[in-house]
């Protein structure tokens, strides 16, 4: 069987093998969220699945239309840590009272991925965002270990694992230990013309800083 | 690999039962929180798969109790409680995998995730080298008959605790779930879980790890067994052997703030070297010696 790879339309970075968690680490205002969504756009027979612990399922839905995800019940779960109104959102959302209740999102986390699998959706990719939220309400190491959890998940099921934080809202060293949890690093920062990224840590991946555009969705180019 | 089973319906425990140890499990079983209490006191598990509503709790309570003795222990809450019968906001810090018992294939799933999650360590609460498997292999390999080098090892710790003028010199290694220690001048410790050990964290670094003050450092900041033991300073550098496995750590404590310059860094990871060539000799005689009762 012919290992998974997932791909990165339209951004400079090459293809990761399934199993592959990447932490992507910058300022809010310089477009790492959208990078980071980008990042869950596949192929159509991909699932995504989102956690999102500081917006509503509804804002999660508009954002990944908005990178070009196709969101309908059949390929996108939310866990929604707000416990938003979710009428009218296309997609699997299951809600939790609030971003502290890690075995809850944990948990829905799991049934959201085997409904999927259950279904023939086996390639997903995941995003978490962001951690930053997670590590204010809770301690250091009660995170690692929900993140080593989630980290695991996705290597035991060849998925990809997208975590979104603001480096400027942690300790360096708080920041190192959640991304010595995972398979490689983008940072982002703003640069001379525009936003730029730098990944590290996994497979054949530059390491010196490049432009990218946040604002372009994968489908465009 | 033993696994604790709690689950008061005795047929599905059975079932379940009867999945683990078809894939290779020991398996002691439980129908409530008392008896799983009771077991996780005689022994240590590999992992513990539990129903949420138990008779006498939660299996989320069992969990966090289970987690004091054992913090590495590997949970799966295997239910077919639905998301509003489960109180996860109950308890803060629990992280648990999850495996529906109602859907279809529920116990290959379990077994499954419960084999690899072991097998991967994927629930510690902390960072794991890149090769854990390969440094755990070198910690068997070097770590033999360590209580032979007692005498030396003491000798370098007495030494580092006059060369750095520090409270107390230790040196540790760091098997699967602890850190044990051999060598203590100026402390007196055996073992200690991994994930309250600084030393899990100093592995992970290529040279001498320094922290200035473990109160804020916020990896450390909260942990109760350093502040019981008052320990503020700390450094240690990672004791390698030739293919870079960090097996153990030589480490200086001190309930001051301190620091450490360029200089001392560098004579600490001599003394690491130092340990390492000691444990490298022994390693050598016992092949040897191997060697000639073989012929």
């Amino acid at each position: 069987m012919t290992e998974k790879q997932y791909q990165f339309g339209g951004l400079s970075l090459d293809p990761v093998r399934g199993g592959t968690s990447i932490l992507v680490a910058g300022p809010s205002h310089v477009g790492t969220k959208e990078l980071a969504y980008r990042m869950l756009v596949g192929d159509d027979d991909e699932g995504v699945i989102i956690l999102t612990t500081n917006a509503t399922a509804a804002d999660i839905t508009a954002d990944c239309e908005a990178v070009g995800i196709e969101v309908s019940p059949d390929r996108m779960g939310i866990v929604d840590c707000l416990d938003s109104d979710d009428s009218g959102v296309p997609a699997r959302v299951l809600t939790v009272s609030n971003a502290q209740d890690l075995t809850g999102i944990g948990m829905r986390y799991s049934k959201l991925y085997s409904d999927f699998h259950a279904e023939g959706v086996t390639a997903v990719r995941t995003g978490l965002f962001s951690i930053s939220t997670v590590l204010s309400l809770t301690e250091l190491q009660t995170v690692s270990r929900f993140v080593h959890t989630l980290v695991g998940r996705v290597s035991k099921v060849g998925g990809l694992g997208v975590f979104l934080v603001d480096p400027a809202m942690h300790d360096e060293r708080e920041l190192r230990t959640i991304s010595q949890f995972c398979d490689g690093r983008i940072d982002v920062r703003e640069g001379e013309a525009g936003p730029e990224l730098r990944s590290q840590g996994f497979l054949g991946q530059s390491s010196s800083w490049t432009p990218f555009d946040p604002s372009v969705a994968a489908e465009d180019d | 690999m033993h696994i604790l089973h709690v689950d008061p319906a005795d047929g599905s425990r059975r079932d379940t039962t009867s999945a683990l140890v078809d894939a290779g499990f020991d398996v002691t079983g439980c129908g409530s929180l008392d008896e799983a209490r009771g077991a996780l006191a005689a022994e240590d598990f590999a992992g513990l798969v539990t129903e949420y509503d138990l008779p006498d709790g939660t299996g989320l309570d069992l969990v966090d109790d289970a987690r004091e003795r054992q913090p590495d222990l590997v949970a799966v809450l295997f239910t077919d409680a639905g998301f509003d019968e489960v109180d996860t906001g109950a308890l803060d810090g629990i992280v648990v995998e999850y495996v529906d018992k109602g859907m279809a294939g529920a116990r290959e799933e379990l077994v499954d995730l419960l084999s690899f999650s072991i097998d991967n360590r994927s629930q510690t609460a902390y960072p794991l080298p890149a090769d854990e498997e390969g440094r755990l292999d070198a910690v068997e390999e070097y770590v033999d008959d360590v209580e032979a080098l007692d005498t030396s090892l003491d000798r370098l710790t007495q030494l580092a605790r006059a060369l750095f003028d520090v409270e107390a010199a230790t040196v540790g290694f760091l098997e699967a779930h602890q850190e044990r220690f051999v060598a203590c001048r100026g402390t007196d410790v055996g073992r200690i879980d991994r994930e309250d050990t600084v030393c899990t964290y100093a592995i992970l670094d290529e040279g001498p790890t320094v922290i200035p003050d473990t109160r804020d450092d916020p990896r450390f900041s909260d942990n109760d067994r350093l502040s019981a033991a008052e320990i503020r300073f700390y450094a240690g550098a990672p004791i390698r052997t030739n293919g870079g496995e960090a097996i153990g750590v030589f480490c200086l404590f001190d309930t001051e703030p301190g620091s450490l310059d360029d200089r001392g860094r560098e004579l600490l990871s001599l003394l690491a070297d130092e340990v390492m060539d000691n444990l490298d000799v022994r390693r050598q005689l016992r092949e040897a010696t191997a060697g000639g009762d073989d012929d």
